[in-house]
Order: structure tokens, then sequence, then C-alpha cells
């Protein structure tokens, strides 16, 4: 009998419950493993395809991802959830406090209490915020977040096919934040392995000296905390010329100006610049358009960011 | 000449008839009658150019006297000849060993310290990035009147006390300081950090820093327990750390709890670097154990020629060795690139050229304003003349002694520009202390310590 009966697999939220602007999905779900929960976009693995039809231009790339990280640095901050900036990002945060330009996504963790507490209670929440702008030429618009928790997050043991325990998705764009969680290597412990290090289940290992305890800083404006040897885990994963050259992908660091800048206007599909015949679009995703164009807000040497947008969320 | 090509040609002509007329004939007679020497001529036309008049012998040529084959024969021959070929060979041989054995060596070794101090796209600038944050003060500078022979001392009278890592073992720090007859009244006492931790009695240790007034820049270990101290001790309604989870934390939280509010607040009034301005009786001389410079106080180190507010405040507590291409520091002595080099290596070299006057024009800048006033200053000798009058130095390039500990391993470490302190008190090592008097004479005392790992 209990062979007959349908294999139970979990799978992300349908297309028909969560549906925004594209007419169908464009996920492959079929394609992937059979366990797998998240199905990313059919054209880009940074994409949900749930919710994006087209990958985004570099200038609109940026000023989404920024929008998904200070929504999501609010959120946690609010709910109270553990939760620190890793990889790529941290490598953003170190140089300038901010995502690094050619960056396509955002690496973000969670400490395993703050997943259980998320999936109790937080998990298919839909959060919308006011993207306001400070400035008046600048049309605001609101954008929603789905937090979507990876059922399999349970199971700590390698799984390759769910090493993502959870993401925060843009529902207009189809982008989104992997989270993955810090978890004590039981297998080592069951072991009696005196100096178990911790782990992600993508095959990470860290000591816990060098995650907590965790720093408190700000990354693209909100609050953000930063594991303790930030240094330390930026050498071990990029090496020690990630903290010192000041040329990568065709973007140089200004020193002036405290972040990095397109040496060029990169030219491949996907980081095409936007175009400035779409007047709604290229406004939206120049947020700082008008911060530059207002005289005596020039950014001192090595000084913070122009100020965010605010943030605005929905009641 | 023109007689000379008149028979030349005249030969010629006839050994040409010769071969043309008589040959083919085969004519009677002895053989010899037939014998042309025709290659005679011909040889001679090839061989001496159309301008030479007289015979010029080549130099093989074994029947002159001056060919180089005889020449060389006499030459060797001469005795005298033979001592100075011997001289010269001996002078080559000792040009290569000194620049194989102590120029090259010397020039390569210059040449990997100066590297990482030059701008350029391979190696990239180290202390250009925002880097990390520091809560509390960055840089402190010491109290005017605690200077030894400064405004509140003009007989000279008081001292500077320099203590390296202490990790809680006040009974070795009151021995130490009994040992040097110190008096709070006169002499002020200065940590270089890792005054906690490890050890038997981290509180003890703060209580008596506390008692005699001393400072303290942060090490790594007041660093964790200020950081956790935010989170375990924070008032906001937070999630429960993942540290509740961990080992490590355990350590943390049973020190958090032992010290009180006032030890605390000692922590976290420590500030990442203390500065001490250059003693005003110190009477500028070499050597080292004398300080006559200015003196910066950090818990492990600094990446020379980059600007104090610059430094990444997580190496300046954690630093052992840099990166000599990219001063990139690292917590290891030695890192995968190996490229390290002891942090103070660099430093030594820097503070020596910066002390011998020696140039830095051609290394990092890391601002723009600073980059402005390098152009102006190189825009010729008028524009370094107006350079000179207009702007000053944004940055006073002087040399400056580092006082540190961390670095147990690599135990006492005195010299002329650095001084490393901590020599492995808590693990049975010593305790040390560097006592400096208004004169600039330094004396390191040290006290042995009980092993508490």
């Amino acid at each position: 009998m209990g062979s007959l009966r349908p294999r139970l697999a979990t799978r992300d939220a349908p297309f028909e419950q969560v549906r925004e602007s594209p007419t169908w999905s464009h996920q492959n779900a079929d394609e992937d493993e059979p366990d797998k929960y998240f199905h990313e976009s059919t054209f880009s693995e940074h994409y949900d395809g749930r919710f994006a039809d087209r990958p985004l231009n570099y200038d609109e790339r940026r000023s989404h991802l920024t929008a998904l990280m200070q929504t999501y640095l609010s959120t946690m901050n609010d709910i109270g959830a553990e939760t620190w900036i890793m990889h790529g990002s941290l490598l953003g945060w170190y140089w300038s406090r901010k995502i690094l330009p050619w960056d396509s996504d955002i690496d973000v963790m969670v400490s395993e209490q703050s997943i259980h507490h998320l999936a109790n209670y937080y998990n298919m929440t839909v959060h919308t915020f006011d993207l306001g702008s400070d400035s008046d030429d600048v049309e605001s618009h609101s954008s929603s977040y789905l937090l979507e928790i990876n059922p399999h997050y349970t199971n700590s043991t390698l799984d390759s096919v769910n090493k993502i325990d959870a993401r925060w998705i843009d529902t207009a764009t189809g982008l989104f934040i992997d989270i993955t969680t810090l978890r004590r290597n039981t297998t080592a412990e069951a072991l009696g392995i005196e100096d178990a290090m911790m782990m992600v289940k993508d095959k990470h290992h860290y000591n816990y000296d060098d995650i907590f305890p965790l720093r408190h800083s700000d990354f693209e404006g909100y609050p953000a905390k930063i594991p303790f040897a930030y240094a330390e885990l930026l050498i071990e994963e990029y090496g020690e010329k990630a903290l010192s050259d000041v040329y990568y992908q065709n973007h140089r660091f200004d020193p002036e100006k405290g972040e990095w800048v397109a040496l060029r206007n990169p030219v491949d599909g996907v980081n095409l610049p936007a175009s400035s015949s779409d007047e709604e679009e290229t406004a939206a995703s120049r947020p700082h358009a008008a911060d530059r164009a207002r005289p005596g807000l020039e950014t001192p040497f090595g000084g913070r960011p122009l100020p965010p947008r605010l943030l605005k969320q929905r009641p | 000449m023109e007689k000379q090509e008149a028979e030349d040609d005249l030969r010629r002509s006839r050994s040409e008839r010769h071969r043309l007329h008589i040959t083919p004939a085969h004519p009677p007679g002895p053989l010899i009658d037939r014998v042309t020497n025709g290659w005679r001529g011909d040889v001679k036309t090839a061989a001496n150019p159309p301008t030479g008049d007289d015979y010029e012998p080549g130099i093989c040529d074994f029947e002159d006297e001056g060919s180089c084959p005889n020449v060389s024969r006499d030459l060797v021959r001469s005795r005298r000849f033979r001592r100075m070929m011997a001289l010269v060979l001996l002078l080559l041989l000792v040009a290569y060993y000194a620049w194989q054995a102590y120029l090259r060596p010397r020039l390569q070794q210059e040449w990997n310290f100066k590297e990482g101090f030059l701008p350029g796209r391979v190696n990239g600038t180290y202390g250009i990035a925002r880097a990390g944050d520091f809560d509390g003060t960055t840089i402190r500078d010491i109290h005017p009147d605690l200077l030894p022979g400064g405004v509140a001392d003009h007989q000279g009278k008081r001292r500077l006390v320099f203590i390296g890592d202490i990790h809680g073992c006040r009974k070795e720090l009151l021995h130490l300081l009994h040992s040097i007859d110190f008096d709070p009244t006169t002499d002020h006492l200065i940590a270089t950090g890792d005054v906690i931790s490890k050890g038997p009695n981290s509180p003890g240790v703060l209580d008596e820093l506390i008692k005699v007034g001393a400072e303290s820049v942060r090490g790594n270990h007041e660093d964790r327990l200020v950081e956790a101290a935010k989170t375990l001790l924070s008032t906001d309604l937070q999630a429960p750390s993942a540290a509740t989870t961990s080992k490590g934390y355990a350590k943390d939280a049973a020190l958090l709890k032992e010290l009180k509010p006032r030890h605390m607040r000692y922590l976290h009034d420590m500030p990442l670097m203390l500065r001490i301005p250059a003693l005003p009786l110190a009477k500028k001389r070499k050597g080292k154990h004398h300080i006559a410079e200015d003196i910066i106080v950090v818990h492990a180190g600094l990446v020379p020629h980059v600007p104090l507010d610059r430094q990444d405040p997580y190496f300046v507590m954690n630093m052992r060795s840099i990166d000599h291409k990219t001063h990139v520091p690292s917590a290891l002595h030695e890192t995968k690139t190996g490229n390290s080099k002891p942090w103070f290596d660099v430093w030594n070299w820097y503070q020596d050229r910066l002390d011998r006057g020696r140039s830095v024009g051609g290394f990092h800048v890391y601002s723009y304003a600073e980059w402005l006033e390098k152009q102006i200053q190189e825009d010729g000798w008028f524009g370094k003349l107006r350079g000179s009058v207009l702007s000053k130095a944004l940055r006073k390039l002087n040399p400056q002694v580092a006082v540190y500990g961390h670095d147990s391993k690599m135990g006492l470490q005195v010299h002329r520009w650095s001084k490393g302190l901590d020599s492995g008190c808590v693990s049975g090592g010593r305790l040390t202390a560097m006592v400096l008097d208004a004169r600039g004479e330094t004396e390191v005392v040290q006290v042995g310590c009980k092993n508490y790992r």
C-alpha cells in the first residue's frame, strides 16, 4: 500500500498563489532534482522565475539589490533575528559599506535560533515597503518582499540540493537574498571532536571565534552585523589582494567618493546601462541621481555615503 | 698601385692564355712547364683590398713577428703578463662573488621591502578601503602632565612604564611593579593590551591598573569581550544568540559575569592607539635602547606609511605579519602566499628610511588631498617652491617608535623603531616592563611567571 502512495515532495509556493507581474512562471522546476525546494529562473540563477521574466540591466540591478538588502536588514532588525552579512557582501562592506556594483547576489547568514524563529512565525510573510525618495522629482513606489523558508532547513546534514535555508524575494523583480544557517556541526560533535567547527550546508566551515561575537556596523545605510574576524574571513575566501586591489571587474575604487565606480559602461548583455528613453525606469533605478545634483551634499573623502532612501514599512 | 695592378693583369692574362691555348693541346715537355701558378694571382687580388698598397700580414700569420699567436706566445711567456692576468681573474671573481653573495641579495631585499610601498595595478593599495569600525577612541594622546620632562616635570624625574600582555596575572604584575620601584606619583603605567583573559585573575589586574591610574590600549581579548557584552548584556529584545549554543561563548560569558561595571567602563575606555610625543629632554641619537621620537602604543602592530586613522582596527589588534607585496597584514606568522614578513621588519625598514631622510615621494597616497598636494610639489622647481610655501605637508612624516605586545611566540623584540613586549607570561614565560626615563633611556625588566595554561 505504502509504495503506491504518491511521493510527497515539498515545493516552493505555487506560481498561481504568489504571481505578480509575469503572466507565466519562468521556472523549470521539473528539470531540477525532485527534492530541490527553491527553483531559479530559466534565464538566470540569480532570479526567482515566479516573479521575473527578464534579467535586469546593470543600473536596475544595483538599485533593486540595494533596496533588497535595506528591506531585509530592516525587517530582521524589527523581528530581532540574528543575521550577518558574508562573502561578496562582506567584501562590499569592507570597501565602502555598500554592495559591490558587479555583485549579482547578496549573502547573509542567520543563527540556528533565528531560522527556527523565522520558520515558526514568519514563513511566507509578505513585507511591503514604500521605497520613497527623499526628493520630490523621483516618484515613490512600493515593493513587496516575500520571506520563504525552505522546509529542509531542519535537516542539518549536508544536502546538496537544499543548501539555501530561506530566501528574501523581491516580488517585483525576482531578485532574492540567499539565507543560510550557521549550525553546530552535530556530526563532528557526535564523534567527540573537541574543537568542532561551525558549518553551513554549502560545505563552508567556520571557527566559532571568527564569527562571534558579532560586530555592530551598518550596510547600505542600515544597522547590520559583521562577523568578528571579518578580515580573516575575507583573506581566507578571496586572498590578500581583495583588500588592496583598487581595480576589479571593470571597476575602480574611487578614494574620494569612497565607492566603486565603473571604468566604462559594462557591455555584456546583462550589464547594459539603463536606457534613458525609459523615463520611469530610469528615475526609479537611479535613487541617488537627485542627491548628486543637489549642491552641498558632496561626500567627503572616506566619509559616509549619501543618505539612503527613506524606507517606510506599510502597516 | 697602378704598377701592381698592371702586373696582376699581365699575369692573369698570361695564365688565361696558357689555360686556353696550351692546356687542351697537351704539348710535349716536362710537366713543370705547365705549372702556371695562376691561383697565386687570384689569391692576391682577393686578399688585397683595393685601397691597401703594401702587403698586410694576417693576424694569424706565424711567419710575422707581430701576429696574434706570436704576440700571445710572447705575452704568455712573460711573467709580468701572467701576474696581471691572474690579478684580473681574481678581481672578476671577487666582483662576481660580491654581486652574488652580497649586492644582489641586498638589492633584492631592498626591493622586497620597497615594493609594497609603491603604487601599481599589480598589488593594489592597502589602506584605501573603508575597513572595519572601532567602537571607542581610535587615537588618544597621552595627558601632557604625564610626559617625562614635559610641562609638569622640568626636572625630568618622571618615567613611563610599558608592560606587555598581562592576561590576568595579577601576582606577576605586582611583583614586576615592585621590582622597578613603581611610584604612581612619578611613574605612568601603560599596558600594551590583553590585560585580561586566559590568566587567573582578570578583575584583579583591572583593579590594580585602575588603582595606579594606568592606561592600556585595547587588545584582541578586550575587543572580544567588549563586543560580546553588547550582544549578551544588551537590553533590547533580541533573539537568543547562536552563541548560547557554543563553547567559545561560555568563556566570554564566564568572564563577563566576573567583571563589574567599573571594569567594563575601563575596558570600553581603552583606545585603539595611544600616542606619546617625543620627550623634550631626550637627545636624538641612534641605538635600540634610546627613544627620542614619537611613540605609538598599539596591541599588535601597524602597517607602515598608512595614516593612523586609516589603519584597520582588526589588524591593529591582531596582526603578526605583513604581505610584503600588498601590505595586507595577517594574524598569522605565515600566510599561504609565502610573502609574509614580520610586520615590525617592514615597519623598521620604513622608519629607518624616514630617519635617514630618504624620499618617500613615490610611495602610496591615501587621499585625494594628499595626491593633489603631491602634484603641486612635483610640478617643477617653481611648483616645489610654491608648494613648500603655500601648502603645509598634510602628514608629517617623522619616524615613530611602535610599542606593542600580542606576539608571545616571537617573545621580547627590541629594535630601534619597534618594541615587542609580550614574552608569554601567562604560559610560564616572563612579564616584561620597559622603563623609559626623561632622557629617553630605556631599560627592560622582566619577572618570571607561573604557567597558568
